[in-house]
C-alpha cells in the first residue's frame, strides 16, 4: 500500500515528474553509453597487445625481459615444451627467436627487433597475419620476411624486394641473411609497427647460430582468468633459470591505464549523479511542500516518522526506476547501433594509434554496463531523497495542519 | 469513566516572540460515551485543546491523563502510537489523502497499525456499508462532495476502533444540510456503538445537538453543561 500511495504521489505532478525523469534518463543513457565506451576502448586495447605479440603467458630465460640479447636463449627448449605441449591449461604456444638487429635496403636502414616464429603455431598466438595489408604471410621459404608497412616506407622497399638482415649471433660474430619481402602488415599502433619484422624461426636459428634452441614460448590460455595460477605452476615446475610473465607483469603501463580508467569512470559517475541529485533534491522538496498539510493529516493519524521516510525513499526509488528502464533502452539502444556499425573514430586515429587502438571503435555494451548504471542511478535516487525526507518528518503535526 | 483527564492545562504559543496564552490553567475531561461540543469564540482555544487531548502537541504546563497515564512528556513516537490505536481524527477539510480512493484512505489507517490486507478491505467495506457510503469506495476525494468526503473521514476515524474521536470543525465546510447528515451519522455511531466524539464548533446545530456542551473563552473553560 506504501508502494502504490508512493508510485501514485510522483504522479500527482506530472510535468515535474516528467522533466525530472527525462533528466535521470539522460544520466542513465549518458552513463551506459560512456561506459559502454571506456570497457570497448579498454578491451581493445588489451586485446590488440595481447593480440599483436604480448600473448597471455611468456616463458624467457631468466633475466631475457630486461635484456633481450641472443645470448639469453631458453636453456632447453625440450624441457619447456614438454611442459606446455599437451596442457589442458594453454590453448596455443608458439616457440620464438627474438633480437634486436638491422635491416638495410639498398637506400637507408632500419633498426629493427626479428621475430623469429613457426607461421603455423605463431598464426594461433598472435594476429599479425590477420593485420596483412599488402602481399602474404609466410608460404614456408626460409628467406621470407613480413615487415610493417611503416619499416618499408622507411627502407623505401616494396613486395618481393631484396632485403639484408643483421644481427650478432651467439657466438658475437655478425650474422646476417637476405630476406625477399613477402608481405607488409600494419597493426592499430604505430610504435609496435616501427619494431617488428618478422622471419621464419629456422632462418633465425640459422643467422644467429642458434641451433635448435628459442628465445621465447609464447601462450595462450584456455581460460584467461587462469592466468596467474597457469603462470605460478609454470614458475614452479621451471624453477628459477626461467622467467614466466603473465601479460600483466609484461605490459604494467597497460594495466595502470586500466585501472586508472576504471577509477576515473568512478569519477565520471560521481560527476553525473551530483548534476542529477540536485534536480531530483528539489523535485522531492517541492513535492513535499506541496503536500505538508496531508502530512500534518498522516501524521495525526499516527504515521509513523520511518514509514514517512521509506515513502519519500520509494517515491525517489520509483523514479530511478522508471528512468532505468528508459534510461537503458535509450542508452542502450544507442549503443547497440554503434556496437553494429562502429564509431568511426578516424579523426583522432593518429592519437589513438599511439594508445594500440584502432581508428573504428566499437563500444561493448553489457548487462555488467547496464547494472553499473542502474546502481549509480538508484544510488544517487536513494542519497537525493535523504534530505527531503528529513524534511518531511521534521514537520510537527499541529504546525503543518495550519499550514495553508 | 474518564478516558482523558486535564489537570491545570496551559499553553503559551511564541507568535514573532509575543507570548500568546491559548490556554488558562483548563480541567477538562472525557468520559466514554461522551458527545460533547467544545464551543466558543474564535481564537478561544477550542482546536489547541484538541490538539492537546489529541496527542498532537505537548502542553507548556499542566498534566495530560490517557486512562491515568501522563502522556505530557512523552516523546513524539510513543504520542504517534497512542494516536494509531487509541484516536481517531476528523478535521475541517482536507482530511483525505488525494491519490487514493475512498476505500484506500479507511484501509490506509488499518496498514499503519498492521492489519492484513484481506481483514483491511473487509473492515472498510463494513465500515463504508454501515455509513450508507458503500458507492463512495473507488471514488478519489475531488470526485467527491465535501460532505462525501467528511463522511468517508468518519469512516476512516471508526475503522480502528478508537477509545475517542476528536473532531475539529468538522462541518464547518458544509452546508446546513449536509452538515446534519454527517452529524446523524456521527450521532448513531455514538448511540448505538458508544464511540466517543468531542468535537469543536462555531456551529449552532453542532452545539444544539451536543450531550455536552463546554464554552471556552480567552482560553479558559467558561461553562460546561449537559444538555
Ligand atoms: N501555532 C500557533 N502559533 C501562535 N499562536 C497560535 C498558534 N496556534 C494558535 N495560536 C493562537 O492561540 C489562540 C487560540 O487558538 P485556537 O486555534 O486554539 O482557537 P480556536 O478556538 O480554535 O479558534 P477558531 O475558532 O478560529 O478555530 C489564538 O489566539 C491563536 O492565534
Ligand atoms: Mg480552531
Amino acid at each position: 500500500m506504501l508502494l502504490r500511495l508512493a508510485w501514485r504521489n510522483i504522479w500527482r505532478n506530472q510535468r515535474r515528474s516528467l522533466i525530472i525523469l527525462g533528466s535521470i534518463v539522460v544520466g542513465m543513457a549518458i552513463i551506459v553509453f560512456l561506459d559502454a565506451l571506456v570497457v570497448a576502448f579498454l578491451n581493445q586495447t588489451f586485446e590488440n597487445q595481447i593480440g599483436s605479440h604480448t600473448a597471455h603467458i611468456q616463458i624467457n630465460r631468466e633475466g631475457f625481459k630486461d635484456n633481450k640479447t641472443v645470448q639469453n636463449y631458453l636453456p632447453a627448449t625440450e624441457t619447456v615444451e614438454a611442459l606446455v605441449r599437451n596442457n589442458p591449461e594453454i590453448a596455443h604456444y608458439s616457440r620464438r627467436i627474438i633480437t634486436f638487429g638491422l635491416l638495410n635496403s639498398a637506400y637507408n636502414s632500419s633498426g629493427i627487433s626479428f621475430v623469429g616464429v613457426n607461421p603455423e603455431d605463431e598464426q594461433y598466438v598472435t594476429t599479425i597475419k590477420q593485420y596483412i595489408v599488402e602481399g602474404r604471410y609466410f608460404r614456408g621459404d626460409a628467406n621470407e620476411i613480413v615487415m610493417s608497412r611503416r619499416t618499408a616506407e622507411t627502407l623505401q622497399v616494396g613486395l618481393g624486394d631484396r632485403i639484408v638482415g643483421m644481427a650478432s649471433t651467439v657466438d658475437g660474430d655478425i650474422g646476417s641473411e637476405m630476406f625477399r619481402v613477402v608481405g607488409l602488415y600494419q597493426t592499430v599502433s604505430s610504435g609496435f609497427d616501427r619494431m617488428h619484422a618478422y622471419i621464419p624461426l629456422a632462418t633465425a636459428q640459422h643467422m644467429l647460430g642458434l641451433g635448435q634452441n628459442v628465445s621465447q614460448f609464447a601462450l595462450i590460455a584456455s581460460d584467461l582468468d587462469n592466468v596467474p595460477h597457469l603462470r605460478s605452476t609454470l614458475q614452479e615446475s621451471l624453477g628459477d633459470k626461467y622467467e614466466v610473465l603473465s601479460y600483466a607483469e609484461i605490459m604494467p603501463l597497460l594495466m595502470t591505464m586500466i585501472d586508472m580508467s576504471q577509477q576515473s569512470m568512478v569519477f565520471i559517475y560521481v560527476i553525473i549523479g551530483i548534476a542529477m541529485i540536485f534536480g531530483i533534491i528539489n523535485a522531492l522538496l517541492m513535492s513535499i511542500f506541496e503536500r505538508i498539510r496531508e502530512f500534518g493529516v498522516i501524521m495525526s493519524i499516527g504515521m509513523k516518522n520511518s514509514r514517512i521516510f521509506i515513502m519519500i525513499m520509494f517515491e525517489a526509488v520509483f523514479l530511478g526506476i522508471i528512468s532505468i528502464v528508459g534510461g537503458a533502452v535509450i542508452g542502450g539502444g544507442i549503443t547497440l547501433q554503434l556496437q553494429n556499425s562502429g564509431m568511426n573514430l578516424a579523426a583522432f586515429s593518429e592519437g589513438l594509434a599511439s594508445w594500440g587502438i584502432g581508428a573504428v571503435l566499437y563500444p561493448e555494451l553489457s548487462i555488467a554496463v547496464i547494472f553499473r548504471a542502474m546502481f549509480v542511478i538508484l544510488c544517487t535516487c536513494l542519497l537525493a531523497s535523504i534530505w527531503p525526507a528529513v524534511k518531511a518528518i521534521r514537520l510537527k503535526p499541529v504546525e503543518a495542519m495550519r499550514y495553508v | 469513566m474518564e478516558i482523558i483527564k486535564t489537570e491545570n492545562l496551559d499553553k503559551v504559543y511564541e507568535d514573532n516572540g509575543i507570548p500568546v496564552q491559548a490556554l488558562k490553567n483548563v480541567n477538562f475531561s472525557v468520559r466514554k460515551g461522551d458527545f460533547t461540543v467544545l464551543a466558543g469564540p474564535s481564537g478561544s482555544g477550542k482546536t489547541t485543546l484538541l490538539n492537546l487531548i489529541g496527542a498532537l502537541d505537548s502542553p507548556t504546563a499542566g498534566k495530560i491523563f490517557f486512562e491515568e497515564n501522563d502522556i505530557s512528556k512523552k516523546k513524539p513516537r510513543e504520542l504517534s502510537s497512542l494516536r494509531l490505536s487509541k484516536l481517531g481524527f476528523i478535521f475541517q477539510a482536507y482530511n483525505l489523502i488525494p491519490v487514493l480512493t475512498a476505500i484506500e484512505n479507511i484501509e490506509f489507517a488499518m496498514m499503519l497499525t498492521g492489519i492484513s490486507e484481506k481483514e483491511r478491505r473487509q473492515r472498510a467495506l463494513d465500515v463504508m456499508e454501515e455509513l450508507g457510503i458503500r458507492e463512495l469506495a473507488d471514488k478519489r476525494p475531488n470526485e467527491m462532495s465535501g460532505g462525501q468526503q467528511q463522511r468517508v473521514a468518519v469512516a476512516r476515524a471508526i475503522v480502528n476502533n478508537p477509545m475517542v474521536i476528536l473532531a475539529d470543525e468538522p462541518t464547518a465546510n458544509l452546508d446546513s444540510k449536509t452538515g446534519a447528515v454527517l452529524l446523524d451519522i456521527m450521532e448513531r455511531m455514538n448511540k448505538e456503538k458508544n464511540i466517543t466524539f468531542v468535537f469543536s464548533s462555531h456551529d449552532p446545530q453542532v452545539i444544539e445537538r451536543g450531550k455536552r456542551l463546554v464554552m471556552l473563552h480567552d482560553g479558559m473553560i467558561e461553562s460546561e453543561k449537559e444538555q
